[in-house]
């Protein structure tokens, strides 16, 4: 990343209630232009909440959100032309076309787009061919790539996606994660991915954000959250109490993460287990079971199965 | 971009099947209405006559298209609303039940234009519905019927308008139930920005106009004082113009009602679309 | 000389005076075939109408009408708008003239009307199965024309007639006649559909009993032929 990135995105201590109900309490991320950046949370953590505000479909209760470097609530029009989004599943008029659909949305998108710049977005979502079929034939996916063409079709800089593969089969959810790298690699788009799986994250965002029942948790480079050197560790021996004295004697400086009457926790590379197995048996602690996950993983899993 | 939205509005409007209800319905009532009076119009025009029969003749073309149109208006302008309500009550109710909403609100378009435009597009569907019924109701009624001169019967008597005096008459008139129709439009769209469903805005629009209608007639002095504020009152305002000599006060209060109840139900409409959390 | 002169005037004035008692001794029979012969003379003609209205209840602007007529009874109206005349139409009179049998006629007396002197017959009819109940005629018995007509009817109710001549006197053809027409029965039916003026002043004619209807004539066209299918509705 260069020095001194460009923000695009800029949300401070972001909180929005509906009545009694706190939905996003503290919310805090920056995105930086050419991210493709990870927006992860279990289901209810705040996430559609947090983009709806973001695209000013609701109005925060607190905190302050910036775009391109402008205050939402005052620029709304000129943050919102810069923009492509798809809110949760992408719902069109049935009773039209996708061409007509289409012609809809890029007519108040705030550029000037043509019918050629239609067609071209129809066969460049994979729907050349469809574009005289009314929408009410279109199965979940052909709707999703539309989705992708309305978001796209005034060439904005920044573009959202909120759970883009929800209800795609895999090669749907293959075409979607290529489209995004395509359009950061070739396009040199911003894209905000929302999801509620690490693994979807893991692939194709460079920075990521977890939130969890409304609050910002982690944020940071995907590869240093997930650092794959360090690693959570379970082992499971016959007595703790004494494996924990031998690895404290030891001279391997390790991190113990917690335990209980058999379960050990260690914190590890992945390189030192061998080492520790070893210790261990060596020193008279029978070993039972050995498993390794990342920090992170770790982590994301117990938050999801709260 | 709010008359490109507005463009937008309108090619919603005419895609959807239900728009052509309206026009479909009153192509229907009216042919109706013209077949039964063809066939036995005379009957009906001497209820008019009826009351003077015995000392006086009515002598000249008395079952004519302007007495036609007439007829079909009365008839047929209390159940006009509903057919414009099916319309005006879905704009925005049904984009959020479709969840085409989403996508609307996050373009770079103001809400307030993007509910003008909607207001302008289901008032374009309300001029196109009264125009039909003008067409079918004075053409067609013309060509069947030929032309002479209007009898009106009234609370105060009969009153007979020269044919060369009747156009503008049957202009100003439509003018008017135009502006009523419009009330109801502003009237649905307004109840539309609080549902989220199509069904909802459309049966409250017609329960408020059942509702008012009820207190207008009712012979109550308790209500003797609201009755005038009602604008289910003043959706007969363009009867006015067929008096002689023509009520001038009574018709611009009635154009004021109306207008006021259009800006009122409009501000509330567009205070409420301005700060709703879009949730579907 | 003086005595002749004197013989003169005495004959003269007898001579009068027995003419005019001649005449005022006319039977009110032969002074009402005087005028059905007068009305007579015209076989058929086509007279232009103005047609003005004066009732409670009814509110319209003069209206122009074509007026036909061929003996025996056939009549017309046509008009461009509507046009209302008495339920009578304007030959209840000849009909009800043409048939000195049905009806027996009383000499009622005389009155001034205008400059004209008449004589005033009552026509009652004979059969209590006429429609007629009873009929008054103001007759200038100089000209053999109705000045004023009064009828009372079953169906119709009492309607006056005032007559007005010019030119086509001769045929005993009116160019302004004026209906009375008795307007007690109108009554407007209350399920009239939506008047929002309801709160409004009634009518300040509604308390009248009685109404007009003035009808001026010309541009007769008597004894031109008249074609049988203009009185084909």
């Amino acid at each position: 990343m260069p020095d001194n990135p460009e923000k695009i995105i800029e949300v401070k201590h972001l909180a929005k209630n509906f009545g009694k109900f706190v939905a996003v309490e503290d919310v805090s991320f920056d995105v930086f232009r050419g991210d493709v950046f990870g927006f992860l949370g279990p289901n209810g953590a705040g996430k559609s909440t947090t983009i709806r505000t973001l695209l000013s479909l609701i109005k925060p209760s607190k905190g302050d959100i910036k775009l391109f470097g402008k205050h939402l609530g005052e620029n709304r029009n000129y943050i919102l032309r810069r923009i492509g989004s798809i809110v949760e599943k992408p719902d069109f008029y049935k009773y039209l076309t996708a061409e007509q659909n289409l012609k809809i949305f890029a007519r108040i998108s705030g550029a000037t787009v043509s019918n050629s710049q239609i067609h071209e977005m129809i066969e460049f979502v994979g729907l050349k061919g469809r574009e005289k079929d009314k929408l009410s034939g279109f199965s979940h996916g052909m709707k999703q790539r539309l989705g992708i063409a309305q978001a796209l079709i005034h060439d904005p800089d920044l573009i959202i996606l909120d759970e883009p593969t929800t209800g795609l089969d895999p090669q749907g959810i293959i075409d979607i994660r290529n489209l995004i790298l395509q359009l950061k690699n070739e396009r040199n788009k911003t894209v905000l991915l929302s999801s509620h799986i690490l693994s979807e994250i893991e692939l194709i965002a460079n920075r990521m954000v977890i939130i969890n029942k409304g609050k910002s948790l982690v944020q940071g480079n995907v590869i240093d959250l997930l650092n794959a050197r360090e690693l959570l560790v379970t082992i499971q021996v016959d007595s703790t109490e004494k494996a924990i004295q031998i690895l404290n004697n030891s001279r391997m400086n390790l991190v113990i993460d917690s335990y209980d009457a058999n379960i050990l926790q260690l914190q590890i590379s992945q390189e030192s287990i061998p080492a520790v197995n070893k210790l261990l048996c060596e020193n008279g602690i029978q070993v039972f079971s050995i498993e390794g996950k990342r920090k992170l993983e770790d982590y994301f899993l117990k938050l999801t199965h709260v | 971009m709010f008359w490109k939205s507005t463009y937008n509005e309108f090619i919603k409007i005419a895609a959807k099947p239900r728009s052509y209800i309206g026009l479909g319905a009153i192509t229907l009532l009216i042919g109706i209405v013209l077949f039964a009076l063809k066939m036995d119009g005379l009957t009906y025009i001497s209820f008019i006559t009826a009351p003077f029969e015995q000392s006086l003749s009515f002598e000249g073309n008395l079952l004519n298209g302007n007495t036609m149109a007439f007829i079909i208006l009365q008839m047929l302008i209390i159940h006009i609303p509903l057919l414009v309500a099916l319309v005006t009550g879905d704009l925005v109710s049904g984009e959020a039940a479709m969840g085409t909403i989403r996508l609307l609100l996050t373009k770079p378009i103001s809400r307030s234009s993007v509910l003008f435009s909607k207001y302008l597009a289901g008032c374009a569907y309300t001029f196109i519905i009264i125009v039909w019924l003008a067409v079918l109701a004075l053409g067609v009624s013309k060509v069947i019927f030929g032309t002479g001169d209007l009898m009106v019967l009234n609370s105060d008597g009969l009153v007979i308008l020269q044919q060369t005096d009747v156009l503008w008459r049957f202009v100003s008139g439509f003018a008017v139930a135009f502006l009523a129709l419009v009330t109801v439009a502003t009237l649905s769209l307004t109840f539309s920005c609080f549902s989220e469903n199509s069904i909802g805005p459309i049966v409250s629009t017609m329960a408020v106009i059942i509702l008012f209608t009820i207190i207008g007639t009712l012979d109550v002095p308790i209500f003797d004082r609201i009755r005038p504020l009602l604008f289910t009152t003043h959706m007969a305002a363009w009867r006015s113009f067929f008096e002689d000599p023509l009520p001038i006060k009574e018709i611009v209060n009635s154009l004021v009602v109306l207008v006021v109840h259009c800006v009122v139900l409009l501000a509330i409409a567009v205070y409420k679309f301005k700060h709703k959390d879009i949730l579907s | 000389m003086k005595l002749r002169k004197s013989l003169f005037f005495i004959l003269l004035f007898s001579l009068l005076s027995s003419f005019s008692f001649l005449i005022q001794t006319q039977s009110p029979n032969t002074i009402i075939n005087g005028v059905y012969k007068k009305m007579m003379k015209a076989k058929d003609y086509s007279v232009q109408a103005t047609i003005k209205v004066d009732l409670p209840f009814i509110r319209m602007m003069p209206v122009e009408a074509q007026i036909y007529f061929k003996q025996k009874d056939k009549f017309r109206v046509i008009s461009k708008g509507i046009a209302i005349i008495p339920r009578q139409g304007f030959d209840q009179l000849t009909r009800m003239l043409k048939d000195t049998t049905s009806f027996t006629a009383v000499n009622s007396g005389s009155e001034i009307i205008g400059n004209a002197s008449t004589t005033i017959i009552s026509v009652i009819p004979s059969a209590d199965t006429s429609d007629l109940i009873l009929g008054k005629l103001w007759i200038d018995i100089k000209q053999n024309i109705v000045l004023k007509s009064q009828l009372t009817t079953k169906s119709n109710g009492t309607i006056l007639t005032e007559y007005t001549y010019g030119t086509q006197v001769e045929y005993g053809l009116p160019d302004n006649m004026v209906f009375t027409v008795d307007v007690k029965k109108f009554k407007i039916p209350k399920s009239v559909a939506a008047d929002i003026n309801n709160s409004k002043k009634a009518d300040s004619k509604a308390d009248k009993k009685k109404g007009k209807i003035y009808i001026k004539l010309y541009n007769y066209k008597v004894n031109k032929g008249i074609p049988d299918d203009i009185f084909k509705k």
